[in-house]
């Protein structure tokens, strides 16, 4: 019987453990500082525009931006990922795969409609303030949770789904013991595209009074500041940073944890 | 017992499996064999009804398996196929506890049926117990395939060629351990493979089929004594028959005894057959050897005329 080396390959695993939070801990302090800090750097911003009468948008705390656009971003992403996965699986059934070229078709077309277009169409539908940005940030996120849901339950292999089958399991043990958790690592990669995609997005709800991390932006270029432009671009870049490190270290644990070959 | 009599299974146009009827009776091993796409994995597969068939009725143990619920029906057939399909996110001891997890026993049944079953399978509880799929080789995944399929100890078992991946070495040792195996538990044993050698050294009952109709079907001795048409013979071996079938009888069984002459040089025990006791004339450039028991006591010999003359007795066709 031959015996694989994998001793030395787990210890080097464990060794990486400790810098894998590294990167979410880094960007998430620098997170911090640029919400609770930014007026530490005002000589910096003052150097960017030295004839502004303000170089720190204050017009509300950067906290108070953050939570909004968490919020927004956060509401999307529950009911796409609820949405994107419920559908991923029902036309991945027996009963449900005459409608799985209709649900890919569909999930593609919110993503080739852009944000500002379904801003500019759901606002007189839905008023403006925040349901507006909600509605196209879920239209906008919902392709990379369907596609990767349907790509990981269909990349589970044949051979494995007959052997549940065969040994007696019933439909939903096998999508709940077997499919999800063979395929969670891919859709997990489609939740983690489709959050940080929309972080960025959700800027545009400055547009129309979903006050967010995107408000300073939007003031930034109506009163030709960019001290202000440029802070509401890095805390958003910042913020994406972070979530998107979070979710390197989440899909890496799950990749152990299934250590599929 | 398994039954199956005049079945068919059509997809569309297509027939896949025409007609077919079989037995296999309780604690026998019954290979199905045939070139590729000539449905013999379609039989195995509507005998747990993964594939439902389209005509004709299978009968489990007196009833037909239309009137078993099929999840209940496939927990208590054993089933293994060739790439495993064990889960690759389970651990080896969670892959074999399946179908007892699945039947509710406690966890400490569970357990220990596991572990009987790794030892069974010559597989350390300690070593194997908490790797993964991906850190066995195909022998070692092969046998937790098996474990699998025994766990909660079936009548039935349905074999979908298991060790049609494995390294010829590893097969044959696979093979042999399975017919250990087959010896002390007594499944009824349905195993499809193309590999001829492999069902001639298995099976109780030979199947051929071909283009979804069985050609022939009987002990494998009577196969090779008489193949019912070209195609039969030439699966098994054309020429090579006449070995094939010295294969599958055994020394002890066509020795004389002892005769007024001084014992031949070369002893063979009783238990080996007669293409071993060939071979070994062979190499001893000798056409006489000495027969002997599991202790190495002489008990009669067999002669290369011997031989000769039974063969041809078995064929039906003296010509002394």
């Amino acid at each position: 019987m031959e015996t694989r080396v994998s001793n030395s390959l787990s210890a080097a695993q464990t060794h990486k453990k400790a810098p894998q939070w590294l990167w979410p801990l880094l960007w998430g302090a620098l997170l911090m500082m640029s919400v609770f800090a930014m007026s530490a750097a005002e000589s910096l911003f003052r150097w960017i525009e030295p004839d502004a009468r303000q170089v720190i948008y204050d017009r509300a705390g950067f906290v108070t931006l953050l939570g909004r656009h968490l919020f927004v971003v956060g509401i999307a992403a529950v009911v796409t990922i609820i949405v994107g996965v419920a559908a991923g699986i029902a036309v991945t059934r027996r009963w449900g795969c005459d409608f799985l070229p209709l649900v890919a078709q569909l999930a593609s077309l919110g993503q080739t409609f852009p944000p500002v277009a379904v801003l500019a169409l759901a606002v007189p539908v839905l008023g403006f303030g925040t349901l507006p940005i909600i509605v196209a940030l879920m239209l906008y996120g919902l392709l990379p949770i369907v596609r990767n849901t349907l790509a990981g339950l269909q990349g589970v292999e044949g051979d494995i789904k007959t052997a549940a089958h065969a040994m007696g399991m019933k439909p939903t043990q096998i999508l709940c013991q077997v499919e999800l958790p063979l395929a969670a690592p891919v859709i997990l990669a489609g939740i983690r595209t489709s959050v940080t995609i929309n972080i960025a997005t959700a800027a545009l709800g400055a547009t129309v009074g979903a006050s967010n991390l995107g408000d300073p932006i939007i003031s930034g270029i109506v009163n030709g500041n960019m001290a202000y432009v440029v802070q509401g671009a890095l805390t958003i870049a910042l913020l994406a940073l972070t979530i998107d490190s979070l979710f390197e270290v989440l899909q890496r644990q799950l990749r152990a944890r299934i250590s599929s070959a | 017992m398994i039954e199956l009599s005049h079945v068919s299974k059509r997809f569309g146009d297509e027939t896949a499996v025409d007609d077919i009827s079989l037995r296999v009776p309780k604690g026998k091993f019954c290979a199905l064999v045939g070139t590729s796409g000539c449905g013999k994995s379609t039989t195995l597969r509507m005998i747990n009804r993964l594939i439902e068939h389209s005509e004709g009725d299978i009968i489990l143990d007196g009833q037909a398996i239309d009137a078993y619920d099929p999840v209940k029906l496939r927990r208590r057939i054993g089933y293994v196929i060739q790439h495993t399909g064990l889960f690759p996110h389970w651990n080896v001891a969670r892959n074999i506890g399946l179908v007892p997890r699945l039947l509710k026993w406690s966890a400490t049944d569970v357990q220990s049926r596991v572990a009987e079953l790794m030892h069974l399978l010559g597989l350390p509880v300690d070593e194997f117990g908490h790797k993964y799929p991906h850190q066995l080789s195909g022998g070692q995944a092969q046998r937790v395939g098996v474990a699998r399929a025994l766990a909660a100890d079936p009548d039935i078992l349905l074999m979908d060629e298991p060790f049609g991946a494995l390294d010829p070495i590893t097969r044959e040792k696979l093979q042999d351990e399975l017919a250990k195996l087959q010896a002390r538990l007594h499944k009824t044993v349905v195993f499809v493979t193309h590999d001829m050698d492999e069902a001639l050294k298995l099976a109780d009952h030979l199947v051929v089929m071909r283009e979804g109709r069985i050609v022939q079907q009987g002990s494998p001795l009577a196969l090779l004594q008489s193949p019912a048409d070209p195609f039969v013979e030439s699966l098994l071996g054309g020429l090579e028959r006449g070995l094939k079938q010295a294969a599958l009888t055994r020394v002890k069984d066509h020795m004389t005894s002892m005769g007024p002459t001084l014992p031949a040089q070369s002893r063979i025990p009783g238990t080996f057959s007669l293409r071993q006791a060939l071979s070994m004339m062979l190499r001893d450039h000798s056409d006489r050897l000495t027969v002997v028991d599991q202790h190495d006591v002489p008990v009669g010999e067999l002669s290369l005329r011997r031989i000769i003359k039974e063969a041809q007795l078995d064929n039906g066709n003296p010509r002394e």
